[in-house]
């Protein structure tokens, strides 16, 4: 049997059988686990092979086989402090389980996160060649107004191939007619679909990127025309169980496609999800037979690998004499190339034309942030207890020293300890991970596989967490309570604890960062709810988007609409470029007063778009069917591209010309009042709205029709459209979403980040609480006789509560007035970034502060309250 | 005697031991009990018994040559000692004594 790697049992495993297992047994059990490894890898596949060998040598862990110690000096007292803890931890059962789940609880939140942010982190790592591969970006502006476009005009990627041959080894394009779906059919089995994720890509396209080809040839796949790779999951989904290899499939009822390949499936973490590739070259059959020229048009991704030793700023300062050579002369000035890695695109491009939305750094950092602090709540809580405890581990110390024992040895003791129960809690927290990651990956949208947590580097760091987090709580309680001088002890004198400062600051720290994830966590929800609830000065609701683009409905759309607009469900209809308040184009205009044209946003509408959309005009009107002539000479803006020319009024932009290949005979007919065009990320700029009629427009600017629907009954609403839709253009599959729906995604990221943040910080408080928890039962326990002593003496019950919860205000009244402050300058700076923001009111931090203050204090009550119940006769009669 | 007494499990292991013959190794025992008995034990938990029974004297045990198919490693062969055979036979005598003094009942043969 050949000994590659693969039919080997992964090495660390072997490893851990050698740490424990003794001489006498480990070839004849190691045998047994080679055999049977072999025998599995046959029967089961790998990963079972694997995991069952772990199994194995796990289950070996018993007494035959484990290795005998020698009997030094140093076995015999860690055997000893072994047994000690286990008699403590078992002694004092409340003590313990607090300490070892708070930490427990502070390290799933911890260990949950930093999956999630490696998951975040691996984006477009896994490519050989990823740290060579940029994209290339167009900024296209004038003024601060126009575009910063993730994808480029067609020739600019072979151009750039072509003229720096010195830095440029690879280059790929990805096209998609920047349309929602696409149409695929399998005509043999009457199957079509409409597709989403379907990308046209040059044949460089596996040499750039480095996605496995599970079936043809890697090199020559998409060299021709009209050839299609394709994922497994596509393949089962349009041809069953067959090799999919050869068959065809037509796309957009009028190109046949035959499949060259089979592509793995997109793995998660890459920026752009693909179902199918198709080659570059079968595009030409949409362009007359060669691809688009335009240096304006600016639809494709473009990606290009350096060579290995080239200088992207060798190439940067290139880019101005490239604008200068290609682009058309009207816009040179306005346009800036510019390189962007390929690992920063997932976390750090918010663009416009992105493939899909990305993710944002700062979620990472906040994550990352908060679970650090949960950790540091957990970790307190332990130094906490510990040092808390101390005294009734005085006797033990003193009865140590007397006998011999030096300082450094207690400290050891302490340590080991205390290293023995976070590895306790560690080992926990492995098991609740496990439990949780399905519910998890729900949560933030992710394939996280419990593999991942297996993997022997994170069963390495899971040591040196439990290792570290061990010393650096134990430290601490070892230090003070090896100090305990013996004789004190065993005197019965009353001991003094030190550290009694020590653990106020802990305590004040912890209680500062649960306000601050309490107001935070208000906040955030407040600042989510404005993004997703204000006004956006048009009706999001009952809004049907029909993807029509590349469909025959410009050809057919009077006839759809004049059916439609039968329906009482129907109240209105027009086309438009982008989706309504999320997206737009740009185009170069020049209106009366200016020098040469500029780049502006832009959105191709059908009549009637400020009615079925709900938007006021402020002055002027909207394009009208009574005017068909006037208008296709006409335009209709916003109040801030009034603004921005610098007109006084609405009323007065009103027949102010513009520029029409460069006659001055358009006419502006309507002012609209202000709406968010794109998400509310971003301020309002200036807009033109601009009539296109042509049915030929469909093929371009007219992506979708918005229907807007009786909203009493939607589902018949839908079957009224559907069933027009079906009589007028039979052979194309109906798809539509509600506007409201997809405008909310864009605010996701906002909605996972309130959602994980309150997530966190319910947990943070309930950590924090159970150190106060913990701490409170022990500081009146010290106390039962000073109570009983004043209970004979006649103090009332509130008397009581008030003594005892006094000392925990002071540190909670401190921790408010840390925390507050840094929590509102942290805060103002987060909301910054955002064009729309609410402004920070005092409420969220007098409702952090005393939902704090109350939890907190209930604790206490609890002791203090159960404590003034004491009979003072039995705490007084022990002496 | 005590230490006679056996584990149905440990009974089953030596029963399995002494049909092997020479042939008995961790996991040929480990088939054969889950062919005759369909259980699996868990080879952590054979090893475990197996010690066991050689260090109560019933089993005795010598290392083979190096395999092919264990990585090289060599495997550990059982045999039943006499001390082992007398414990099954005092167990087998123990039983069928107790069976036959079953009362028989009147359907037990159809």
């Amino acid at each position: 049997m050949s000994n590659l790697p693969e039919r080997l049992p992964p090495k660390w495993m072997d490893w851990l059988l050698d740490l424990f297992c003794c001489e006498e047994e480990i070839e004849i059990l190691r045998g047994d686990l080679y055999e049977l490894f072999e025998e599995r890898l046959e029967t089961s596949g790998p990963l079972v092979a694997k995991t069952l060998f772990l199994a194995g040598v796990v289950d070996f862990f018993r007494p035959f086989a484990i290795k005998k110690l020698p009997n030094t000096k140093t076995t015999i007292m860690l055997g000893n402090y072994f047994k000690v803890t286990k008699r403590n931890l078992s002694k004092q059962k409340l003590y313990s389980s607090l300490n070892i789940t708070g930490l427990a609880v502070g390290l799933v939140c911890f260990m949950l996160t930093f999956l999630y942010i490696q998951d975040e982190l691996s984006y477009d790592q896994f490519h050989i060649k990823s740290d060579r591969i940029y994209r290339v970006l167009e900024r296209f502006e004038s003024e601060g107004v126009g575009e910063h476009s993730a994808s480029l005009p067609f020739p600019t990627g072979p151009s750039l191939a072509a003229d720096y041959q010195s830095h440029i080894e690879g280059m790929v394009r990805l096209f998609n007619f920047q349309s929602p779906t696409l149409t695929l059919a399998n005509k043999e089995q009457d199957k079509a679909f409409n597709e989403s994720r379907i990308f046209f890509a040059d044949s460089s396209f596996l040499d750039v990127f480095d996605f496995k080809l599970l079936s043809g040839n890697r090199q020559h796949a998409l060299d021709k025309p009209n050839s299609i790779l394709i994922t497994p999951t596509m393949a089962a989904k349009y041809f069953g169980n067959g090799d999919p290899i050869g068959k065809q499939l037509e796309f957009q009822a009028g190109q046949l496609l035959e499949v060259t390949g089979v592509l793995e499936d997109a793995p998660t973490n890459v920026h752009f999800q693909y179902d199918f590739i198709i080659s570059f070259s079968s595009l030409k059959q949409w362009y007359n037979g060669s691809l688009p020229a335009s240096w304006y048009w600016n639809p494709c991704w473009t990606y290009i690998v350096l060579k290995e030793n080239a200088s992207t700023n060798d190439l940067i300062k290139q880019f101005p004499a490239f604008v200068a050579k290609y682009f058309p002369e009207f816009i040179q000035s306005d346009v800036t190339l510019e390189l962007q890695p390929l690992h920063d695109i997932h976390l750090h491009s918010k663009l416009d034309y992105e493939i899909q939305a990305n993710s944002d750094i700062k979620s990472i950092y906040i994550f990352g942030a908060i679970a650090i602090f949960i950790l540091f709540i957990a970790t307190v809580n332990f130094i906490n207890l510990s040092t808390a405890r101390a005294t009734k581990r005085a006797k033990e110390v003193g009865v140590r020293k007397s006998l011999g024992s030096n300082k450094s040895q207690l400290v050891t003791q302490f340590i080991f300890e205390s290293i023995l129960m976070t590895f306790l809690a560690v080992s926990l927290a492995f098991v609740a991970v496990a439990f949780l990651l399905p519910a998890f990956n729900q949560l933030v949208n992710k394939e996280i596989d419990l593999s991942q947590l297996l993997l022997p580097s994170h069963i390495i760091y899971g040591l040196v967490l439990s290792i570290s987090i061990g010393l650096l709580s134990g430290f601490y309680p070892a230090f003070v309570l090896s100090s305990f001088q013996a004789v004190a002890v065993l005197k019965g004198d009353r001991l003094k604890v030190k550290g009694l400062n020590f653990r106020k600051i802990l305590v004040i720290a912890q209680f500062a960062i649960s306000m601050f994830l309490i107001a935070g966590t208000i906040v955030a929800i407040d600042q989510f709810r404005l993004l997703q609830d204000q006004e956006v000065g048009f009706d999001q609701e009952h809004v049907l988007m029909i993807p029509v683009i590349r469909s025959p409905m410009g050809d057919y759309y009077d006839t759809f609409r004049n059916k439609l607009l039968q329906s009482t469900r129907v109240k209105s209809i027009t086309g438009v470029e982008e989706i309504i308040g999320a997206k737009h184009q740009v185009e170069n205009y020049r209106f009366e007063g200016m020098e040469r044209s500029k780049p502006f946003p832009r959105f191709h509408v059908l009549h009637d778009f400020t009615k079925t959309m709900n938007i006021e005009l402020a002055a002027g009107r909207d394009y009208s069917r009574d005017y068909n002539t006037e208008d296709s000479l006409a335009y209709v803006i916003n109040e801030s591209m009034v603004k921005a020319m610098g007109w006084n009024s609405a009323e007065e932009a009103i027949g102010k010309r513009f520029y029409h290949r460069d006659e001055l005979k358009g006419e502006i007919v309507g002012v609209v009042k202000d709406y968010n065009f794109v998400s509310k990320h971003h301020p309002i700029g200036p807009l033109v709205l601009d009539l296109t009629t042509n049915p030929r427009a469909f093929n371009l600017f007219m992506k979708y029709l918005a229907v807007r629907v009786d909203g009493e009954n939607i589902p018949e609403s839908i079957e009224v459209v559907e069933n027009t839709w079906n009589s007028t253009i039979p052979d194309r599959p109906f798809d539509f979403f509600f506007l409201e729906d997809r405008l909310n995604q864009s605010y996701a990221a906002e909605q996972k980040l309130s959602k994980i943040t309150v997530i966190l910080s319910v947990l943070a408080i309930s950590v924090a609480c159970l150190g106060l928890f913990g701490l409170a039962t022990f500081n009146i326990e010290r106390r039962t006789k000073e109570i009983g002593l004043r209970k004979v003496l006649g103090i009332k019950t509130s008397q009581i509560m008030s003594l005892l919860s006094k000392e925990f205000s002071v540190l909670l009244l401190v921790a408010f007035l840390i925390g507050i402050p840094l929590s509102y300058l942290f805060l103002e700076q987060w909301l910054n970034g955002f064009a729309y923001r609410v402004e920070l009111s005092p409420w969220p931090f007098m409702l952090a502060g005393a939902l704090t203050f109350l939890i907190a204090m209930s604790t206490v009550f609890y002791h203090a309250f159960k404590a003034s119940y004491i009979n003072p006769v039995d705490t007084l009669k022990s002496e | 005697m005590k230490s006679t007494q056996l584990g149905e499990f440990e009974e089953l292991v030596l029963l399995v031991i002494g049909t092997l013959n020479d042939e008995a190794y961790s996991l040929s025992i480990k088939n054969t009990l889950k062919e005759h008995t369909g259980r699996n034990p868990s080879i952590g938990a054979l090893h475990s018994a197996l010690n066991r029974l050689t260090k109560k004297g019933f089993l005795d045990s010598y290392e083979g040559g190096a395999t092919k198919s264990r990585g090289g490693r060599r495997k550990r062969f059982y045999t039943l000692t006499a001390f082992g055979r007398k414990a099954l036979d005092q167990s087998f005598e123990l039983r069928s004594g107790l069976y036959h003094a079953l009362p028989k009942l009147g359907l037990s043969h159809e």
